[in-house]
C-alpha cells in the first residue's frame, strides 16, 4: 500500500515537472532556431563580471555569425564541466568555445570532444595539452604581471614595504600572476613584502584583509592585488584609514572602474586584458572551422597591456 | 555586555530537576569552566595573539574587528533562532546578496515599467525597506515550504541558496551595481558617537533579539519547539506560525547584513555573501548552541562571532600563510564543539 502510494505521488510529480521544463527550455521548442548549427560556450564561472563579459561576447559574436549559441556555466567545478561536455556532445553542438576551469583537470573533457570530432577553442586560460584543443587564444597573465612588476619597482623607487593580495589560493591565475610579479620584484632586496594574504578575488574580503594588514603595517608604501576587484577593496580600506595617499595600489584585469580611478590618480596601474578580443577571435575560428578551414595556430597569445597614468586616456571609454 | 552565557535559557528548557548546590569545590570549578567556556576561549585567543603581535590591542584594531564581524553577527543571530527551533538556514548568504542587490538597484536606477510608461524612483529609506522586505519574503518562503510541504530545512534552504543566487545574477546581470550615494554609504563606513555605524546596527540587533528570546512568548515558543516539537504542539503552540516567523526573521537579518556589506563597498557584488552561511553556523556552534535545537543563547552566538572575527584578524596580523589559516579555523570549530559535547555530558 505504501509503495503504491509513493509510486503514484512520484509519478504525479513528473507530470507537474514536465510542462515546467518546456516552459523554461524556451527556444529549444522553436523549430526555426533549431535548424541553425549550435555552438557551445563553456565558461569556468559566471560569478565574476570579467567572465560574464567573456562568455557574453563569445555568445553574441557566435549569434552575429549566424549560429545558435548557448552558455554553460561550470561554476569553477571540473566535474560539472565534464557533465556539460557530455551533454553538448550528445546534443550535437558543432564547436565549443571553452574557458577551462583547470589547466590539467579540463584536458580529459577536451579530449572527449576531440574524439567526437567537435573542435574546441580555448579562451583566456590554457590547458596543459597542446594537441587536444584546435586552438588556444590566451591571455598572458604571467608576462602581464612581469611588466606590471617592472612598473611597480619603478614607482616604488626600488625600496619600501609592500603587501600582496592573492586571489583564490587554489587557482592557476592566482599563481601565474603572483609569480610573474615576483620574478621581477624579488630581485630588489630593498623592496620588502611584509604581508602576503589571500582575498579570493573578492572586493569585500580584500577590504577586510587590507584593514587588518594596515593595523600591523601602517607604514607600507604599496599593495599588489591579483585582480581589480581586490584592488578596489584594498583602496576602500586605505581610504577609510586615510592612507590612500601614501600607499600605491596595483591591480590586474582592466576593469572600467579601475581605469577611471587610474585617471583620477587613485590607483597606480592595472594589466588590461582583452576578453572581448579573445572571445570574438574564438568565435571567428569556430565559424572558419565550420566552413572547412583546418589549420589553426595552436596558440595565440593576446598581450596584456599595462594601463598607467601616462597612457590611461587611451583606455577611457568615450560615450 | 558579557555576562553568564548559559543561565539565559528560559524556564521551559529546564527539563532536568534543579541542581543541588555541590560541596565539591573541584566540581564547582569545572561547573564555572563550562559556564564561561566561550569567554575563556576568547580571552585565551586574545592573550596569545596580543603576545605575538603589538598591533592587536589597539583601539583602531578593536573597531576594525567589531566592524568586520557586524555582518556575521546579524546573520548568526537569525541563524541562532533557526537552529534553536531544530532547523538550519543555508540560504542566508544568497539572500544577503539578493537583498543587497535589490536595494542597490533601486537606489541607483529605480524601476522602469515601459509597458505602463512608468518610472519609480526610490529614496534611501524606501530602498532599504524594500531590500529588507525582500529578505524577509525569501525567508518566509523557506518557512512556508518547510511547514506546508514538510521539506527538511536543510533541503528547503539549500534550494533557496541557489534560487536567491540565481535571482541575484538575473537582477544584476552578473555585474556589480555601484554608485549608491553618500547617505547610503554612511551605513557601512560612517561613525556615530565615536562608534562605527555597522557596530551600532549589530548591537541593536543583538539587544533586541536577546530581549525577544528571553522575555517574550515568541522566544519561549522557539525554545519549546526545539526542545520537543511534539510536546510544544500538544501544549497548543502554533508551530507553523512560529517557524515561518523565525525563517522570515533570519531572511530579514540576512538582508540587514546585505545592507551593511553593500554600503561598506558602495557597491553590490553579485557574488557577495558567498559561503557566509558557514561562518554563521560556525559562530552559532562555537557559541554553544546545540544543532539539535532547544539549547543556546544569542549572547553565546555573539561570542562565537567575535572568536571567529578575532581569529580572522589575528591570523592576518601575524601574516600566517593562507593555507594554514583554513586549517586553524577548522580546528577551532572542532575543538569548540568537542568541548561543548563533553561539558554537556558533565552537567
Amino acid at each position: 500500500m505504501i509503495t503504491l502510494h509513493t509510486y503514484y505521488s512520484s509519478n504525479s510529480t513528473i507530470w507537474i515537472l514536465l510542462p515546467l521544463l518546456f516552459l523554461f527550455s524556451g527556444t529549444s521548442c522553436d523549430n526555426k532556431e533549431a535548424e541553425k548549427p549550435r555552438v557551445a560556450v563553456v565558461v569556468s564561472t559566471l560569478n565574476n563580471p570579467w567572465f560574464v563579459v567573456l562568455a557574453q561576447s563569445a555568445a553574441n559574436k557566435v549569434k552575429a555569425l549566424g549560429y545558435e549559441a548557448k552558455i554553460f556555466d561550470s561554476q569553477n567545478n571540473t566535474a560539472l564541466e565534464t557533465d556539460h561536455f557530455e551533454n553538448l556532445i550528445a546534443s550535437g553542438y558543432i564547436a565549443v568555445l571553452f574557458n577551462p576551469t583547470d589547466a590539467d583537470g579540463s584536458i580529459a573533457n577536451v579530449l572527449q570532444a576531440k574524439a567526437a570530432d567537435i573542435p574546441v577553442f580555448c579562451m583566456d586560460r590554457e590547458i596543459n595539452n597542446a594537441e587536444a584543443p584546435t586552438s588556444q587564444i590566451l591571455s598572458d597573465s604571467y608576462s602581464g604581471c612581469v611588466s606590471l612588476g617592472t612598473y611597480f619597482v619603478q614607482e616604488m623607487n626600488k625600496s619600501g614595504k609592500y603587501a600582496e593580495l592573492l586571489g583564490l589560493v587554489g587557482d592557476n591565475n592566482t599563481w601565474s600572476r603572483s609569480r610573474g610579479f615576483h620574478s621581477v620584484v624579488d630581485d630588489y632586496p630593498n623592496l620588502q613584502m611584509v604581508a602576503q594574504q589571500n582575498a579570493d578575488f573578492d572586493r569585500n574580503k580584500a577590504m577586510e584583509v587590507m584593514e587588518s594588514i594596515l593595523q600591523a603595517h601602517p607604514d607600507i608604501n604599496g599593495v599588489f592585488c591579483g585582480n581589480d576587484a581586490m584592488a578596489l577593496g584594498a583602496y576602500q580600506a586605505l581610504l577609510a584609514s586615510g592612507l590612500d595617499d601614501s600607499v600605491k595600489v596595483f591591480g590586474f584585469d582592466g576593469a572600467e572602474e579601475v581605469v577611471a580611478m587610474i585617471q583620477e590618480g587613485k590607483i597606480e596601474a592595472t594589466g588590461m586584458q582583452f576578453p572581448v578580443v579573445m572571445a570574438e577571435t574564438a568565435a571567428n575560428f569556430a565559424d572558419q572551422y565550420f566552413k572547412g578551414k583546418r589549420d589553426f595556430p595552436k596558440k595565440i597569445p593576446v598581450a596584456v597591456e599595462m594601463v598607467k597614468s601616462s597612457n590611461v586616456s587611451h583606455y577611457i571609454k568615450q560615450d | 555586555m558579557i555576562t553568564d552565557t548559559s543561565t539565559q535559557q528560559p524556564e521551559i528548557t529546564k527539563s532536568e530537576p534543579a541542581k543541588t548546590p555541590s560541596n565539591n569545590t573541584a566540581k564547582d570549578f569545572r561547573h564555572y569552566l563550562v559556564k564561561f567556556q566561550s569567554l575563556i576561549a576568547l580571552f585565551l585567543l586574545c592573550a596569545v595573539i596580543g603576545l605575538l603581535s603589538d598591533n592587536f590591542f589597539t583601539v583602531a584594531n578593536g573597531w576594525n574587528v567589531m566592524r568586520q564581524i557586524s555582518v556575521n553577527i546579524c546573520i548568526s543571530v537569525g541563524m541562532t533562532l533557526v537552529i534553536l527551533t531544530g532547523g538550519i538556514d543555508l540560504s542566508v548568504g544568497s539572500v544577503l546578496a539578493f537583498s543587497g542587490a535589490v536595494t542597490a538597484g533601486l537606489l541607483s536606477a529605480g524601476i522602469e515599467l515601459p509597458a505602463f510608461d512608468l518610472f519609480i524612483g526610490f529614496t534611501l529609506l524606501g530602498g532599504i525597506i524594500v531590500g529588507m522586505a525582500t529578505g524577509s519574503i525569501l525567508g518566509a518562503f523557506n518557512g512556508w515550504t518547510i511547514t506546508r510541504f514538510r521539506v527538511p530545512p536543510f533541503v528547503a534552504t539549500l534550494a533557496m541558496l541557489t534560487i536567491a543566487r540565481g535571482l541575484t545574477m538575473l537582477w544584476t546581470n552578473g555585474f556589480p551595481i555601484s554608485g549608491l550615494g553618500e547617505g547610503f554609504v554612511t551605513i557601512g563606513t560612517g561613525w556615530f558617537l565615536g562608534i562605527p555605524v555597522p557596530v551600532w546596527i549589530s548591537a541593536v540587533v543583538v539587544v533586541s533579539f536577546m530581549m525577544i528570546t528571553t522575555k517574550t512568548k515568541l522566544g519561549r515558543y522557539i525554545y519549546a519547539i526545539g526542545g520537543n516539537e511534539n510536546a510544544a504542539r500538544l501544549s497548543g503552540i502554533n508551530i507553523k506560525k512560529v517557524k515561518i516567523i523565525v525563517y522570515s526573521l533570519a531572511g530579514g537579518l540576512a538582508a540587514v547584513g546585505g545592507l551593511i556589506v553593500t554600503a561598506r563597498l558602495n557597491s553590490a557584488q553579485p557574488n557577495a555573501g558567498f559561503s557566509y552561511e558557514l561562518d554563521a553556523i560556525a559562530a552559532v556552534v562555537i557559541g554553544g548552541t546545540s544543532l539539535s535545537g532547544g539549547r543556546g543563547t544569542i549572547l553565546g552566538t555573539v561570542l562565537g562571532a567575535i572568536i571567529i572575527g578575532v581569529l580572522n584578524n589575528g591570523l592576518v596580523l601575524l601574516d600566517v600563510s593562507p593555507f594554514w589559516q583554513q586549517v586553524v579555523k577548522g580546528i577551532v570549530i572542532l575543538l569548540a564543539v568537542i568541548i561543548d559535547k563533553s561539558s554537556s555530558k558533565n552537567q
